[in-house]
């Protein structure tokens, strides 16, 4: 195995190790990259006797670009613990048994992680294994087969819960080209022709599976450059790929766009509405000015939250944001409302609150509390080390580079008054509005309704 | 899939390299147990910047009175989500906002937690008003209303028709638990609640929440003598009447197989299968049944027999697991929330939502490898590779603050010690014959219920009591080795309980405690 020439060793973080004064990410970080591609990070921190460890692909239902073949990032994430020629799947169950380690995966649109927390002596074990059915994953047609039962499944329980229903439409209304038009499940149909599809799948595997498209996040119990020999020994080998995905770009909405579903059993009413909103940056001011927006509208202090919620009391749930994507997303909101008789009220309401941060700019000591919100609530969930490797893989996804994250919280220090307004009138015009209301189907012989 | 040959050789040389590279970690930091007392338990880190508060008491919804199930759950909420002499809820909000500081309560059975959690930062202003929510709340008219609303649109909307599973597992503890105190869902009854007024919430918080019927606990970096203050700040300002303890009679006799259908529209059936055992963790055969337990269903890994069985050998759903105590997520984790003990525990699968026309199968499977747990028990190689998974993950329950402090609150509730610790110094000691006979004298495969969620629930009544094969459908052609094994499972008998059985339509579970 050759060794990595290729070495970025950088020494990014915070106070402790002598980086920027007004870094969130508060633990020394050493990136290196091996010459395949594949990008290793490590993050030194408190946890003695403990690691987590993250391989992200960068690749989830966005690149799910054929019609017919949506869910297949996340049923490839299930086919990732179908063995290989060296680890059969009880084999690798039963080294997982033996280090008592917590480990799954999961898949969102972006990107998806396999991840591990487990005692700092077993890390060679796991890079072992990882890297094993990383480079050399081998199922048969029968184990696919099967494990489409299991995704079937998957969808069944979530599909118990209403607001999976309205998820699932706002976004098949909202977009008409970009694959963000399903959830990352996938299409009911597609499922089910899924057990038919095993060649489809090696062939995601072939394109994503790729150094140059991954990268490993390790924090903890961990020595950067006993991590560095470690990467080159087991990863050394993996062949780097160069497909490039054509992925549908999503023209502007021009006109509002309105959809609504039925639920067959007893439920309070929802409404869902999207906004399309921009790809993550942490160059621009945009995305930050739109989390602190949707913390202006939806925190526990926002006027419209105290409105609905508190005061009139015509909703019981009430929430709101736009997730960082990769390309151009959703802001959404849902609310789910106390009286059926109510869905418009509380829809205008919605409306109403969010052209007054069109009309007015926002209180310069409002904004200030929820900037300060924000950084305490970013510093209370670096409590553990799969808490801090789960905020740095997601920042790495997005840009593969660890400093993003200290410039997004920057760029939330930056957000003006006049950046809220901005973005307000921009991202929320009655033309960029998809609204979904869900209702049940029909209520008892008696008119009883679920809730009150 | 069991490996054979090369591949066996192969298992055999990872699994001994595993345990050569895997150790238990050592405990990660040391604890300030020296300032406990009797109603204070302290796990002090002073490198964390972020304080956990823990104060549990011992009322829950045992404590309900007739009728009125959920004032519990409601004057927890009413803490949890609500203001204090001097602060509106909405001032609270304000006031927490910036801090990013929170405060919940959180209900169970017999205890009742409410939690905090700051930034060392603002860990005063953040005391003084988490103190006075617990000895002083507002009980605002119009936060009773938001808050009861709350919990009855829980039990009325979201248990009812929005998420299957849950409702199924609260179906098997109605079923469970018919006549005993623990038979209400914590969050009370559609009647009970409606029927609560805000004169009930004052006169419950009153009577339970008392100076001799609370554990502090903190976690985290606070300074010393904190927590020392805070069990004296509740000692000095909570009531001193007594808030009697209710006597838990033993649970109704199962008698053969149980079954409570629930009927709804459902796409596909959801099934909780369960009884209810002598042991928590107080008792020594917790520890054989931990280890037993984890080999048939740990939740949500591969590590437990059924999870093999029926998802990855069959793809029946997406997971099957097994407990041995009430067992609740903790949100996204595998890892359950700390602080809900019980003096009473019960067995139970979970079976996810299974397609409809494969229920049957995937019922009599479970139960048919319950009975060979219960007759054939684990084979030394299970129970060594179990026992040594156990002695690791454990160490997992406790990775934050606030986890470590729940657990070490609860060691206080089965007056034992830590339960990490406890693990770690009983499980080297257990033999398999330990872990067999355990499983022997607590599970068992007969007497027992079964809540399943489901549409057409007469239909698949009647499949069920009449006993006919239910071959599975798969998608794929499967394995000789699994086609003679289900040819077992197929037939595999059931022995209903004619006469304990019972389909209710969904709008009339939980409105009151007789409906059930």
């Amino acid at each position: 195995m050759r060794s990595t020439a290729a070495v970025l060793l950088a020494l990014l973080a915070g106070a402790c190790a002598g980086g920027q004064g007004d870094d969130v990410f508060p633990f020394p970080v050493s990136v290196f990259e091996l010459d395949n591609g594949l990008k290793v990070v490590a993050v030194e921190y408190d946890s003695p006797g403990i690691v987590a460890y993250y391989t992200v692909v960068r690749a989830g239902s966005r690149n799910e670009v054929e019609p017919g073949f949506s869910g297949y990032a996340h049923f490839f994430e299930h086919m990732m613990f179908r063995g290989t020629e060296r680890y059969s799947t009880d084999a690798y169950n039963a080294v997982i048994k033996r280090m008592g380690a917590d480990s799954n995966a999961f898949t969102t649109n972006d990107w998806t992680a396999y991840h591990f927390v487990a005692s700092a002596d077993a890390l060679e074990t796991i890079m072992e294994i990882e890297s094993d059915r990383f480079l050399n994953l081998q199922y048969t047609e029968e184990d696919f087969r099967t494990e489409a039962g299991a995704i079937l499944g998957e969808y069944n329980l979530n599909f118990s819960n209403p607001v999976a229903l309205l998820q699932e439409r706002l976004r098949a209304r909202a977009f008409r080209f970009h694959p963000y038009g399903h959830t990352t499940l996938g299409l009911l149909e597609d499922i089910q022709a899924m057990p038919d599809n095993y060649d489809y799948s090696l062939e995601f595997y072939d394109r994503y599976y790729r150094p140059n498209n991954s990268i490993i996040v390790v924090v903890g119990d961990v020595d950067p450059v006993e991590l560095q020999r470690l990467a080159e020994q087991y990863y050394g080998a993996w062949e780097p790929g160069d497909y490039e995905p054509l992925i549908p770009v999503e023209p502007p909405q021009t006109r509002p766009r309105s959809d609504s579903v039925t639920w067959p059993n007893p439920t309070l009413p929802f409404l869902m509405i999207g906004y399309h909103s921009p790809a993550f940056s942490d160059q621009t001011i945009d995305m930050p000015a739109l989390d602190v927006l949707s913390q202006l509208l939806f925190g526990e202090t926002a006027p419209l939250y105290r409105q609905l919620y508190l005061e009139e009391q015509v909703v019981d749930v009430l929430s709101g944001g736009a997730l960082d994507s990769r390309d151009g997303g959703l802001f959404s909101i849902i609310a789910r409302i106390t009286d059926p008789g109510r869905i418009d009220y509380v829809r205008d309401a919605i409306i109403a609150g969010i052209d007054r941060f069109k009309a007015e700019p926002v209180d310069a000591q409002v904004l200030a509390a929820t900037k300060s919100h924000m950084r305490y609530q970013f510093a209370l969930g670096l409590d553990n080390p799969g808490g801090v490797a789960r905020t740095l893989a997601h920042y790495l996804q997005l840009t593969a580079d660890p400093e993003t994250v200290n410039r997004v919280y920057r760029l939330y220090d930056a957000v003006t008054p006049d950046d809220i307004q901005h973005v307000a009138v921009t991202y929320f015009p009655e033309t960029n509005r998809t609204d979904v209301t869900l209702t049940q189907a029909a209520p008892d012989a008696d008119g009883e309704e679920a809730g009150q | 899939m069991r490996p054979r040959g090369l591949l066996a050789a192969l298992l055999a040389a990872v699994v001994l390299m595993a345990t050569a590279c895997a150790s238990p970690p050592e405990p990660p930091k040391p604890t300030d147990e020296s300032t406990a007392s009797a109603a204070a338990v302290g796990f002090q880190a002073p490198d964390s910047p972020i304080v956990n508060l823990r104060i549990v008491f011992r009322t829950g919804s045992i404590d309900d009175p007739p009728g009125l199930h959920g004032l519990n759950a409601l004057t927890a909420l009413m803490i949890g989500a609500g203001g204090t002499e001097t602060l509106g809820y909405d001032e609270l909000a304000e006031t927490l906002y910036p801090w990013s500081a929170s405060i919940s309560a959180q209900s169970d059975k017999e205890v009742t937690t409410v939690t905090g959690r700051v930034h060392r930062d603002h860990l005063e202003p953040f005391y003084a008003i988490f103190r006075d929510l617990i000895v002083a709340p507002r009980f605002d008219p119009a936060d009773f209303e938001r808050n009861r609303d709350r919990l009855r649109n829980a039990v009325v909307s979201t248990l009812r028709g929005n998420d299957d599973e849950e409702l199924g597992k609260e179906a098997l503890n109605a079923l469970l638990y018919r006549g005993h105190p623990y038979e209400a869902p914590t969050m009370g009854t559609e009647l009970g609640l409606e029927a609560i007024t805000l004169d009930d919430v004052r006169e419950f918080h009153a009577r339970r929440y008392t100076r001799g019927n609370f554990l502090a606990g903190a976690g985290g970096g606070y300074p010393e003598g904190f927590l020392a203050r805070v069990e004296a700040d509740l000692r000095d300002s909570l009531p001193e009447a007594a808030a009697e303890q209710v006597e838990l009679p033993a649970p109704r006799v199962l008698e053969g197989v149980e079954l409570l259908v629930v009927e709804k529209e459902a796409i596909a059936t959801a099934i909780s299968i369960g009884f209810p055992i002598g042991v928590t963790r107080a008792d020594d055969d917790f520890y054989p049944l931990l280890v037993a337990n984890s080999y048939f269903g740990e939740h949500r890994t591969f590590n437990g027999l059924l999870m093999n069985v029926m998802r990855g050998q069959r793809g029946l759903n997406y997971g099957d697991y097994s407990y041995i105590e009430n067992f609740i997520q903790a949100g996204g984790s595998r890892m359950p929330v700390p602080n809900i003990p019980r003096r009473q525990q019960f067995f139970s699968i979970w079976i996810r939502p299974v397609p409809h026309h494969n229920a049957h199968f995937a019922l009599r499977q479970a139960l048919r490898e319950l009975q060979r747990l219960v007759e054939e028990g684990l084979s030394r190689e299970d129970f060594e590779a179990t026992r040594d998974f156990l002695l690791n993950y454990s160490q997992l329950y406790v990775q934050t603050t606030g986890r470590r402090l729940g657990y070490l609150m609860d060691a206080r509730f089965y007056d034992t010690g830590f339960l990490v610790d406890e693990i770690r110094a009983r499980l080297p000691a257990l033999t398999v014959d330990d872990v067999n006979s355990a499983v022997r004298r607590h599970l068992r495969f007969d007497d027992l219920g079964v809540a399943a969620v489901t549409s057409n629930a007469g239909e698949f009544v009647e499949r069920l009591l009449a006993g006919e094969p239910s071959p599975p459908t798969y998608n794929t052609q499967v394995g000789e080795d699994i086609l003679a094994e289900d040819a077992e499972i197929v037939d595999y008998h059931i022995p209903f309980n004619m006469d304990r059985v019972q389909i209710v339509p969904v709008r009339e579970m939980f409105r009151d405690i007789a409906a059930n």
